[in-house]
């Protein structure tokens, strides 16, 4: 059994389509610098994502959720397998095996967000310039057009025109997310990827790049894979969530499934963690035993079965499949059929 | 206050209705003063700590919550400088099997002075948000434990290094007679921050200042790190100042709660009133603008307009008015609101509830 796209969705819905990706990093000794290992960051990883729509992917630190991001839209060279885009000019195209120059009529339909607004913004760069940059570099446009287009864009992410001629050190954290957004615009990509956009940011900034996040999708009708740690984020902008352990999506749902009747018991033990903002409903978080596997040495069979309070004895010889446990649910546990697991408490309940 | 002896009192008053409190801030200000102006971090600032409970204290970066830790445990350096305002200390003593309390005023004392030094790190202590920074990197974990308690209690190396084994094990460290020959660099983050917890608590002190202690660390940890501080709290019955920006810790972690706006408190409530029934806008802008896990709703978020001033600047009238939807026009950019009482251990700072009204202090 491997893992199959619901047959409701049809291949016009979609977007894109991720097989079995793989990206290992090796890990280099001695003088020759011998290659002796490698850390598995992403170990086949499978997804899909429709057209319009937000994935959330959410995991600890060190589970591969940002280096999926980063090789999906090829800023890192897949190890192995295939990423499937939906191009809007020549139809599916896989982007794994292409090679760079086949990448550039490529790149400008895939953009990326990143976390940190300070260490995204070359400081020697005027707003302008670091606006106009994807434009110049694709011949989209100069002089006069150009100057307009960055205008627009400034607009678009709520900044005012005047600005342009500043330097990033002169704004605020917030501030300086819009003005990466808005490098992201430049181009009209189809699909971004947002790598953690609001950790940095103060929680009454972080509403103000969510709400603007959410407004562009609406307006420029974008498809963001939404790369985050923080739980309640993730659930307020994704339609779907995929969820990443050692390398893996442990499981793959649509957001409200997800949260209330998750069906691995990662995911389970995820949302019990989550500290909730409502001081009547405390409960002692799902006690989880030793610390995250290393992608250098995974253990054997499922990865979480040393953590995994459920695990039995074919939990430590065979890898469970990402497989369809429900309509769109997919779980990559043996037992996810059986097992009665507790989501996030509704709190409207 | 009913004086027993010259300093000591049975028991303190507070606004904490039936509890007594171990710390009193009373119109503190501390400033900083760089090249390009004074950074009027704290100004202001007044509040008190319960006796035994965990206090959360909240609000966006910049608004002076790191800075009141500090400036308690007397650790701001040059040019930072508290310039004004009392913070008083109620220290529980045994004298000949009878209780009391000892009223000590910190800001009386040499930050670097012999009684402060006691206090410091014994009564009071710290744990940092970046374990891998307030760590040092070049001494073992077990030296670092047994450093504070060496300095502190009498005891010999050997005594010390059984205590910071038991202190290490207490929290729930695996193996922690390995442990404490390891580096810093050697343990994971969540290690890491049950080391700085263990060398927090080696003196079991009174009041414990968590700067944002889990904000640097996956669900997981964090979720096994509160669990922790939580049994460790009710275990020897101290009091945590908790400072986070996550309403969620505070909301599973914290008895009472303080909100701070640009150096100022503006409300202080106990936990349920902070989230059902709060007085102060800026507080329910904050609340509002989360996102409330399981929530299962799409709503829009309601972020808090522009950004927090900074500290060079001198804002006239209420701190909060550019940003308020409340705002008065000629009352709220005009004077500054005094606290007023507003309920059973709940004071707010703020025009719509009373006209109390605090004189400027801003040219100290």
């Amino acid at each position: 059994m491997t893992f199959e796209i619901p047959s409701h969705i049809t291949r016009d819905e979609l977007l894109l389509e991720v097989r079995n990706l793989k990206k290992h990093f090796p890990i280099r000794k001695g003088v020759i610098r011998r290659s002796t290992g490698s850390v598995k960051a992403v170990d086949g990883v499978n997804l899909y994502v429709k057209k319009g729509e937000t994935l959330g992917l959410v995991g600890e630190s060190g589970c591969g959720k940002t280096t999926t991001g980063r090789t999906i839209i090829r800023l890192l060279d897949p190890t192995d397998g295939e990423i499937h885009f939906n191009d809007p000019i020549q139809g599916w195209v896989n982007l794994a095996p292409l090679e760079r120059k086949e990448l550039i009529p490529m790149r400008p339909h895939m953009q990326i967000i990143f976390q940190d607004p300070f260490s995204s913004l070359d400081p020697r760069m005027t707003v302008k310039r670091i606006v106009a940059e994807p434009l110049l570099i694709n011949k989209m446009a100069s002089g006069s057009e150009l100057q307009d287009r960055v205008a627009e864009l400034l607009k678009i992410v709520g900044m005012r025109p005047e600005y342009m001629s500043r330097y990033p050190h002169a704004f605020s954290g917030g501030q300086r997310q819009r003005i990466g957004i808005a490098r992201a615009l430049a181009l009209n990509p189809k699909l971004i990827v947002c790598d953690e956009p609001v950790s940095a940011l103060d929680v009454s900034i972080q509403a103000q790049v969510l709400n603007l996040l959410e407004d562009l999708q609406q307006d420029l009708n974008l498809t963001y894979i939404f790369v985050a740690h923080d739980l309640s984020v993730v659930e307020h902008i994704s339609d779907r969530v995929a969820v990443m352990y050692v390398g893996m999506l442990v499981e793959q749902a649509p957001t409200d499934k997800l949260y209330y009747t998750p069906k691995h018991p990662y995911t389970e033990a995820l949302m019990a963690a989550v500290p909730k903002p409502d001081p009547r409903k405390r409960d002692r978080p799902i006690k989880l035993p030793g610390e995250v596997a290393n992608p250098a040495n995974p253990p054997s069979g499922c990865y979480f079965h040393p953590r995994c309070r459920y695990a039995k004895e074919i939990c430590s010889v065979e890898r469970p499949p990402l497989l369809e446990v429900e309509p769109d649910h997919f779980a990559a546990c043996h037992f996810s059929k059986e097992l009665n697991l507790r989501g996030v408490v509704a709190l409207n309940q | 206050m009913n004086q027993v002896n010259e300093s000591v009192t049975d028991k303190v008053e507070s606004i904490f209705e039936g509890l007594d409190i171990i710390i009193k801030v009373k119109d503190l200000h501390t400033y900083f003063y760089t090249d390009i102006g004074i950074a009027r971090a704290l100004n202001g600032v007044s509040f008190e700590i319960p006796r035994g409970k965990v206090m959360g204290v909240v609000g966006e970066s910049g608004c002076g919550k790191s800075v009141t830790a500090l400036s308690i445990m007397r650790m701001v350096t040059k040019p930072g400088k508290i310039v004004k305002g009392d913070i008083k200390y109620f220290r529980q003593i045994q004298n000949n099997g009878a209780k009391g309390v000892e009223e000590i005023n910190l800001t009386d004392l040499p930050d670097m002075g012999p009684e402060m030094r006691r206090i410091r790190g014994a009564q009071m202590s710290m744990i940092f948000q970046e374990p891998m920074t307030s760590l040092n990197p070049s001494f073992s974990i077990g030296d670092q434990i047994m450093e504070a308690i060496l300095l502190h209690q009498k005891v010999d190396k050997v005594e010390a290094e059984k205590r910071a084994v038991e202190i290490l094990d207490g929290v729930g460290m695996s193996n922690p007679t390995q442990v404490i020959k390891r580096y810093p660099h050697e343990l994971s983050g969540g290690m890491r921050q049950r080391a700085m917890i263990s060398l927090a608590l080696s003196c079991t002190p009174a009041v414990l200042f968590a700067d944002e202690p889990t904000t640097a660390l996956d669900v997981t940890t964090e979720a096994q790190i509160l669990d922790l501080m939580r049994d460790l709290q009710q275990r020897i019955n101290m009091s945590i100042i908790f400072i986070t920006h996550n309403l969620g810790v505070v909301a599973q972690m914290c008895d009472y709660v303080t909100v701070m706006y640009l150096g100022r408190v503006v409300e202080q409530a106990t936990i349920d009133d902070t989230f059902y029934n709060p007085q102060h806008p800026y507080t329910s802008s904050l609340l509002r603008s989360i996102p409330h896990v399981g929530s299962g709703q799409k709503e829009r978020l309601q972020p808090i307009r522009g950004v927090v001033p900074d500290p060079y600047s001198k804002i006239k009238g209420c701190p909060f008015h550019p940003r308020c939807n409340q705002a008065m026009r000629g009352i709220c950019d005009v004077k500054v609101p005094g606290l007023s009482t507003v309920g059973k251990s709940h004071t707010v700072r703020c025009f719509l509830h009373s006209d109390v009204v605090e004189e400027e202090t801003y040219d100290l």
